[in-house]
């Protein structure tokens, strides 16, 4: 999730032509380059032209579009890809309106502070864990999952008739509701940047010549600068739905697991941790969707109204009517709603093994048995330190290679600076499960496959690209006055990228946040990379749900524990992320 | 031999230095944790207790032996690792049918085991392909029980006619909201429906049908598939006959299940392997043991019994590796795990006085003197219609399973689940 938080800058890139500064780059400094696209040539674009390759041949031999064929005429798979384009078109949607709404309503009110606090806890827990929550509540056993309790109540039906959430005919509804649990805080922090962005004396003056509050929404609001919001916030929410992976792993009992089955998972599926033929032109069909995608988006957001280039910082508008009822309500009733699968995270976490198995949080008086288990037992320290040592390595690394090369890429004007800036782009969104294959092989040749090397390697490669183009597009948005003083004054490339940085704090920890949190989330790379004694948190916890209801107890103390320190460092630096991801404008 | 340097030969020397320095120059901090010990390297499925008892196996072993735990994709990690050219000297491996596969490429090295090896008859020509052995048994597992609580049913069931009269008075007495419901079920886990469908079919296939239907000679449009299916619809089709419902079984894990039993007494059997009772210890009320019997078949006399098992395997050129094998599948090398309770030896030499588990006790017994002994045939089936979540022989399991649960007649049911299998066992090579 955090990563494509990034992705926001990404979008932000191909905006208006304003980037880049005609210095001089320095003939030495292009070596600069040289350690991300190592990384990026060997662990992005090497591997997808291996997987471009094996779409169209066996074993080496041209085979054409016979791969294609079969995958698609497979059972199951057009409603698989049917499926993947609601999840992109439907949850983007949701995500942008309630997003709006909650921005526009929280904004003028006494505890809007605290709704987008707690609107914000959700996107910073690890998917794995809104997965247990959203599975905790979901349980089909009214004695244990709360919705399916309420469900019935509400239906006034028996228990074994009440309508099952997790069941084949619900499943993806009940997918798409964890999502945007997890995904709205996101948008309202990008809405409320945008509307804090809007000058005041825009809607002032259409106030004064007698327009009414659509006309200051249309006018003063969208036109300006919403649509190009929507769009980003939209489309951002659209590349996140390839993470419903983690989501169906967790969430998705074994019998619902096709009615869930996204391309992502069905590609997981059909290449079996090698990228051969089918599982192949899969991954190329879903590849070039999301770049299409991409693309779009990249020329929508282009066009669209350059952001304001200072505005001033604004705080609630004093001439703003005051909140109307049915907001305030809106309001809480939406931290009320966000809150409830946090506690239940919670409750379930306060029982021991047999209590949460058996029986609903509600009916039991809470105890400490399932942590004690827990923190006494070996194999959670031994997570949690090897997630710790993993990400913070895969931060620094990532943070030195993107700062070696946003230096050079910074100088780069005109059309080659738009190109940098798309294949970055492009490197960004790369879905790790269609490289799969050929990613294992490049680690093979460098001796590190299936061990904690090679999964930090990955880690680095694929959270490379948006770092460089965060910290480049940062660079070179700074005032020209000042990269000529760093210039003066240092005197060596290396103290010109001292001073850069320094003056770019927000930029760089953004960066180091959300790759530390991304790498800490992480389910899917560990999966796909990670080797004996190298289990990260996300893996250990999905390897637990495979017996969820006997082991909840423990899930559910192991997610909370496993969430404290991303939702400690987002919340903590929420501004600087905001800040230093709309670069640009906000400064 | 790797694949990047087959692609282009003259690229790569000079890009495997590269990735390498490249490696070393981003990675060194991460290196802490792995390194290159001189001990023999092991993967295996098990976790925690099984883990931890496996390890004080090999601890007798006279050499250093490094154990690592794969997880349950073993078989992804074993490919990726294989493909990496760093695959462990031995792996224990959870299916069969991934020893030939792993054989026929040629990533296996052949095994001679020790002397005092010797298997039930079924289980010993598993593991070899082209006449060559590639592996040995190490653990097995009894997949032909029923659990239930003594004081839930006094007198259990000792053919399926019987048991389906059983579920049917049962069911009744559920569906009057007057008593538990007969049958729990995990069918939310397909592994356990393909269990029982092996029990059904091993009971009333002919004799070498049911092996040649695993070693993909045989077409699943036969009687006996038939045959079989229609007996699960008959007792999967019974009002009342699981708690909450087929519904509700289908989002029931196999965990579950057995909670359901042992724990809230909604149900008064379940069928499931010698392992319910790792669960049932967990969850039980009270200091009442759930007890076994045998899965009834058409007669008294002689109920199927399937087996599961793990089967070691030495890689490629891992001398070392064959040597530990040969040590495992020795009548002594487990008893440490004997001794702890809940591990049923494949090796009919271990004197059954070493168990000190009685049910196991009871159980290796059965396993002497069963007349015919038949390997889960799931494990044994090629690619992907082994099954695992949402695909292949699972998935289709769980299908008929809905469709039996839900209305469906009965014939209709059957019909569409012989029409998979026998497509999947196309698509995936086997069958005809």
């Amino acid at each position: 999730m955090s990563r494509v938080l990034g992705e926001l800058a990404v979008l932000d890139d191909v905006g208006p032509p304003r980037r880049g500064r005609a210095y001089p780059a320095a003939g030495a400094t292009s070596a600069l380059l040289l350690p991300a696209l190592l990384l990026l040539g060997g662990l992005v674009a090497w591997p997808v032209l291996r997987t471009l390759h094996a779409s169209v041949t066996t074993d080496g031999r041209w085979v054409g579009t016979e791969h294609f064929r079969t995958a698609l005429a497979a059972p199951g798979t057009g409603a698989v890809v049917g499926r993947t384009l609601l999840w992109a078109l439907v949850v983007p949607a949701v995500v942008t309106v309630l997003g709006y709404l909650l921005a526009a309503a929280s904004r003028r009110s006494q505890e809007g502070g605290l709704v987008r606090l707690i609107l914000v806890v959700p996107t910073a827990l690890p998917l794995v864990v809104t997965g247990v929550t959203f599975r905790l509540m979901y349980d089909p056993d009214p004695g244990r999952g709360l919705a399916t309790l309420v469900a019935a109540t509400l239906t006034g039906r028996p228990a074994a008739d009440a309508p099952q959430l997790l069941g084949p005919g619900l499943v993806t509804v009940a997918l798409m509701s964890a999502f945007v649990w997890a995904w709205v805080g996101l948008a309202v922090l990008v809405f409320r940047a945008a509307l804090d962005a809007v000058p005041p004396s825009l809607a002032d003056a259409v106030r004064a010549y007698g327009g009414n509050r659509r006309d200051v929404l249309w006018d003063a609001q969208w036109r300006p600068l919403l649509l190009r919001t929507v769009a980003v916030v939209f489309t951002l929410a659209a590349l996140g739905t390839a993470r419903t992976f983690d989501l169906i792993l967790v969430m998705a009992p074994g019998s619902v697991r096709d009615e869930a089955s996204v391309l992502a998972l069905r590609v997981w599926q059909t290449s079996n941790g090698a990228t051969t033929g089918e599982g192949a032109a899969l991954g190329v069909v879903w590849l070039v969707a999301v770049a299409a995608g991409m693309l779009v988006t990249a020329l929508f957001v282009r066009q669209a109204w350059p952001p304001p280039r200072d505005p001033a910082p604004v705080g609630p508008d004093p001439a703003a009517p005051a909140p109307r009822r049915a907001t305030r309500l809106l309001v809480a009733g939406a931290a009320v709603a966000w809150l409830v699968p946090l506690g239940v995270l919670l409750a379930t976490s306060l029982h021991g093994t047999v209590d949460a198995a058996a029986r609903g949080w509600w009916w039991s008086p809470p105890s400490l048995d399932s942590y004690r288990d827990l923190l006494t037992g070996a194999e959670l320290w031994r997570t949690l330190g090897f997630t710790l040592v993993l990400a913070t390595t895969v931060t620094a690394v990532v943070l030195g290679v993107a700062l070696l090369a946003a230096y050079p890429l910074a100088w780069l004007t005109g059309p080659p600076a738009q190109a940098t800036g798309l294949l970055l782009m492009a490197a960004a969104i790369v879905p790790v499960q269609v490289i799969a294959g050929p990613v294992n092989e490049v680690l093979g040749v460098v001796l590190s496959s299936g061990t904690a090397r090679g999964l930090a390697l990955v880690h680095v490669a694929l959270g490379v690209p948006f770092a460089v183009l965060v910290l480049r597009n940062a660079f070179a948005d700074l005032p020209a006055e000042q990269v000529r003083s760093a210039r003066v004054g240092g005197r060596h490339w290396w103290g010109t990228l001292r001073l850069l940085a320094r003056h770019n704090r927000p930029a760089v920890v953004a960066v180091a946040v959300l790759e530390f949190v991304q790498v800490w989330n992480d389910l899917v790379v560990g999966l796909l990379f990670s080797g004996p004694g190298a289990v990260p948190l996300g893996l250990f916890l999905a390897g637990q749900t495979r017996g969820f209801v006997a082991n909840s107890g423990a899930l559910a103390a192991g997610s909370v524990i496993a969430s404290i320190l991303p939702v400690l460092l987002v919340v903590l630096a929420r501004r600087q992320l905001v800040a230093g991801l709309v670069a640009g404008g906000v400064r | 031999m790797t694949p990047v340097g087959r692609a282009t030969p003259a690229a790569g020397p000079s890009r495997r230095t590269l990735l390498r320095a490249t490696a070393a120059a981003t990675a060194a901090t991460a290196a802490g944790c792995s390194g290159a010990p001189p001990a023999v390297q092991v993967a295996v499925v098990w976790s925690g207790g099984e883990l931890a008892r496996f390890r004080e196996v090999v601890a007798g072993y006279g050499a250093g032996v490094q154990v690592i735990s794969a997880g349950n994709d073993i078989d992804a990690f074993l490919r990726a690792r294989q493909l990496a050219g760093t695959s462990p000297d031995v792996a224990i491996l959870p299916r069969s049918g991934l020893v030939i596969e792993y054989a026929r490429r040629g990533w296996l090295r052949e095994l001679t085991p020790a002397t005092s090896y010797a298997l039930p008859p079924g289980m010993s020509d598993l593991l070899s392909a082209d006449g060559r052995r590639y592996g040995v048994w190490v653990k097995a597992a009894h997949k032909s029980l029923f659990w239930y609580l003594p004081s839930m049913l006094p007198a259990p069931p000792r053919t399926w006619d019987q048991l389906v009269t059983l579920t049917r008075r049962l069911g009744a007495r559920a569906r009057a909201g007057d008593g538990p419901a007969p049958l729990a079920v995990g069918a939310a886990d397909g592994w356990v429906l393909t269990d029982w469908f092996e029990n059904v079919l091993a009971d009333v296939a002919p004799p070498g049908y049911y092996e040649a239907l695993a070693r993909g000679e045989a077409d699943w449009r036969s009687p006996s598939t038939h045959t079989a299916l229609d007996r699960l619809a008959e007792l999967w089709s019974v009002d009342g006959a699981f708690p909450g419902g087929g519904r509700r079984a289908l989002l029931t894990q196999y965990e579950e299940s057995v909670i359901q039993v042992v724990h809230h007494r909604w149900a008064t059997m379940l069928f499931e392997a010698d392992f319910v009772d790792d669960v049932s210890r967990r969850f039980r009320r009270g200091p009442e043991q759930p007890e076994t019997f045998r899965f009834p078949g058409s007669r008294v006399a002689d109920s199927p019994l399937i087996v599961g098992g793990d089967a070691a395997v030495a890689f490629g050129g891992s001398a070392r590796g064959a040597q530990l094998v040969r040590w495992l599948s020795g009548g002594s090398a487990f008893q440490p795990w004997l001794r702890a309770g809940g591990y049923l030896s494949p090796n009919v030499s271990v004197p059954l006085d070493d168990y000190r588990d009685p049910v196991r006790r009871r159980l290796a017994a059965e396993l002497r003197t069963a007349e015919a002994v038949r390997f889960d045939l799931s494990d044994r089936l090629p690619g992907p219609f082994t099954g695992s979540d949402g695909v292949g022989i699972w998935r289709i399991m769980q299908d008929f399973f809905a469709d039996v649960t839900n209305g469906v007649a009965a014939g209709e049911a059957t019909r569409r689940a012989v029409g998979q299998l026998a497509a999947a066992a196309r698509s995936t090579g086997g069958g005809r």
